[in-house]
């Protein structure tokens, strides 16, 4: 059976084994429409760079259902990071809500019916394109969907862990950001360990899953700074779906660390929907070993008067493979927009390989934009400079490579998390920086 | 007399497989600036690179030693960190990189390399801002990318402050004086003259006499389709700003 039909098949085996509660309406559209989409292939074009062979090499699909006690006790939750400072958390195990830790109690921070807040959603182009496709297979199992409104002046930070006794972990959330608030949102996602036992029983254990499926609306005037940091390990195959629509005068700020995983798909996906919206993309991934990291991000601009500006920073060492389209949409309905783009790879390794697609499709004639991608080695002008000056080969390239992933890294807040993701990426690199250059 | 700091004998290198220096041989002793002048395409700038372990030239001939060691089989940091000094025609920009950074990375490089213990922050600072007030350099410079964003003068300040900072015994300064105006001009001989010892040796390599009026040679060169085709001293500085290179050009014939 191929993937498709295993995800379809667990699904209706599932749906069969819980009696006592049919599948809600969500779930059910989300079958019916991968039925009718089926997964993405390489011959796709948004997703010719994904690793899709990834989803074949997953042991199980779908989550075991068991009571939220029960899980507590069978699960080994990898360390927590500090919390940050200010921030209210919310702490999600395999795809479900701690039991151990407590509802924020910050009043900004309410929980809503999930049902009725996805029926009330707007239908997503996301969905319409099939680029939203592997959010999809997180909505299926996801076994707490959430759906949160965010109202005035929020910092909440979402940590979802997969465990060590997981075959997956699939979340499914839904956030609403209310007029005027102001919301500073952090996500990490972390895999335990292995247990030692396990990576030792076979050469190469069935590839666990992190399928995330992030709904953000953001209404009028909103303003929200999303920093994501991906840190998965090597056995898990990551599936991220991100779908955003920005109102009326909203701002949208997303910075993404990817540094971890056997093999990384981001799918994002920015709708501009309200005059003078705005979104402005910081994205970093570092892949080594045989990673794979795949991003897609598509802005459409909707709207008049609304801005997007994206910037992507890759490095692919040893035979990791790392690729970015960039997608921007300007439609007849948005004039005055402002589009800025720029895409950067450095390849690091014989076989590693970087691919950027930078793509601008502009259907009105009011519009500045720029973009530019580039793809190279490191400069060996820099690189001599600094040998010049007495700096190693190694820490000169240590050094350089570090200075390319800075200005995605510069502006991720808080400072702490800078740090933390700062590490993440450093750990990726085949030449590690001084640890001062990490403070 | 003291020993040669640098002594170059017949080196002849290529780039690419084309012949451009043609059996160059300089002799540089501690306390002595040379400068080294001659038309465009002379071989000027490639001597310099050719001396800091610059790759993609090939020396088919010839030997270079610094201080008493084969300088070619030295890498450029280990050339950097013995101390010689390369400053730059044209200083690269490098973002992420702080001048700070940089400084303090290189400065304790050297330091390493001679058994002594890195600097610590506090006494960085103080030479860093001595060696600043004599360039005239904003301390707002220092958390700043490498030279980025830097107008051409900036640059050019920037790589003698990263000299006078790392104290080389042999300070080999690329066509330093391009590209300024008369204040900054002023200001690079300053500097220059700061780092002139009896323990340093200095080499200007350039087009034009107007910086040696601010540093005074001890001798002058003239590097000319590849070979040294004249050595003098200052006189001959001013010599070549009355009547050009021809004259030169026409005593040195052109290599097969």
């Amino acid at each position: 059976m191929n993937a498709l039909e295993r995800i379809l098949d667990e699904f209706d085996a599932q749906a069969a084994r819980a009696t006592q509660c049919a599948p809600s309406a969500a779930r059910r559209a989300a079958a019916q429409a991968l039925r009718t989409q089926g997964l993405p292939t390489r011959r796709d074009e948004n997703w010719h760079y994904a690793n899709l062979r990834a989803l074949e090499g997953v042991g199980q699909f779908g989550t075991v259902a068991q009571p939220a006690a029960d899980a507590a006790a069978a699960v080994t939750l990898p360390p927590l990071p500090e919390p940050l400072h200010g921030y209210s958390r919310l702490l999600i195990v395999d795809g479900r809500l701690w039991a151990g830790s407590p509802w924020p109690s910050d009043p900004g921070i309410a929980r809503m019916p999930f049902e009725e807040s996805v029926a009330a959603e707007p239908a997503a182009p996301f969905a319409i394109s099939g680029d939203g496709r592997l959010g999809l297979v997180a909505r299926l199992f996801a076994p707490e969907p959430l759906a949160l409104r965010l109202r005035g002046m929020v910092s909440l930070e979402i940590i979802s862990v997969t465990s060590s006794s997981a075959a997956g972990c699939y979340t499914d959330l839904l956030l609403n950001i209310a007029a005027g608030a102001q919301v500073a949102l952090v996500e990490r996602r972390l895999t335990a360990p292995l247990p030692s036992g396990a990576a030792m029983a076979t050469a190469a254990p069935a590839a666990a899953i992190d399928a995330h499926n992030l709904r953000l609306q953001l209404e009028r005037g909103a303003s929200l700074v999303h920093s994501r940091l991906q840190q998965t390990a090597d056995h898990v195959a990551q599936q991220d779906t991100l779908a955003a629509i920005v109102g009326e005068s909203a701002s949208y700020r997303l910075h993404q660390v990817t540094a971890g995983g056997a093999s990384a798909r981001s799918s994002v996906q920015v709708q501009l929907a309200g005059r003078n919206a705005a979104f402005q993309l910081r994205a970093l991934a570092a892949a080594r070993g045989t990673q794979v990291a795949d991003a897609q991000f598509t802005v459409l601009h909707e709207a008049p008067g609304t801005k997007s500006d994206q910037l992507f920073r890759g490095i692919a060492s040893d035979r990791a493979h790392v690729s970015c389209s960039a997608d921007v949409q300007v439609a007849a309905t948005a004039p005055g927009a402002h589009v800025q783009q720029s895409l950067r790879g450095l390849i690091d390794g014989k076989g590693a390989e970087m691919n950027l697609r930078p793509r601008l499709t502009i259907n009105t004639d009011e519009i500045q934009a720029t973009h530019g991608a580039t793809t190279g080695r490191l400069d060996e002008n820099l690189l001599f400079y600094l040998l010049a000056r007495g700096l190693d080969d190694a820490a000169a390239r240590s050094l350089l490579k570090w200075a390319f992933l800075g200005e995605a890294l510069g502006a991720l807040d808080p400072p702490a998390l800078r740090r933390v993701a700062g590490l993440a990426a450093a750990a990726q690199l085949s030449d590690a920086p001084a640890l001062e250059l990490l403070q | 007399m003291s020993p040669p700091l640098l002594q170059i004998d017949d080196l002849r290198v290529s780039v690419a497989g084309a012949a451009v220096l043609h059996g160059v041989s300089l002799t540089v002793r501690a306390g002595e600036v040379h400068a080294i002048m001659g038309p465009n395409g002379s071989g000027k700038s490639t001597l310099a690179h050719v001396l800091a372990g610059r790759s993609g030239y090939t020396v088919t001939a010839g030997s270079v030693r610094f201080d008493g060691q084969d300088l070619l089989t030295m890498p450029p940091e280990e050339r950097a960190r013995a101390g010689l000094f390369l400053g730059f025609q044209y200083p690269v920009e490098i973002p992420g990189v702080n001048n700070a950074y940089l400084l303090k990375a290189a400065l304790n490089a050297r330091r390493r390399s001679r058994g002594e213990a890195e600097i610590d922050a506090f006494d960085f600072l103080n030479i860093v801002r001595n060696k600043m007030r004599v360039m005239q350099i904003d301390e707002t410079l220092l958390s700043r990318g490498v030279n980025e964003g830097f107008s051409g003068g900036e640059k050019k300040r920037n790589e003698i402050l990263q000299m006078l900072v790392l104290e080389p015994r042999l300070a080999l300064l690329d066509e330093t004086d391009s590209g300024l105006d008369i204040d900054a001009l002023k200001l690079v001989g300053r500097g220059i003259n700061t780092l002139r010892s009896p323990e340093r040796a200095i080499v200007l390599v350039t087009h034009y006499q107007r910086l040696l009026d601010h540093v005074v040679p001890d001798q002058v060169h003239v590097l000319a389709r590849g070979r040294i085709v004249r050595s003098g001293d200052r006189e001959l500085a001013l010599e070549l700003e009355s009547r050009g290179y021809d004259w030169l050009l026409d005593a040195a014939p052109a290599v097969a």
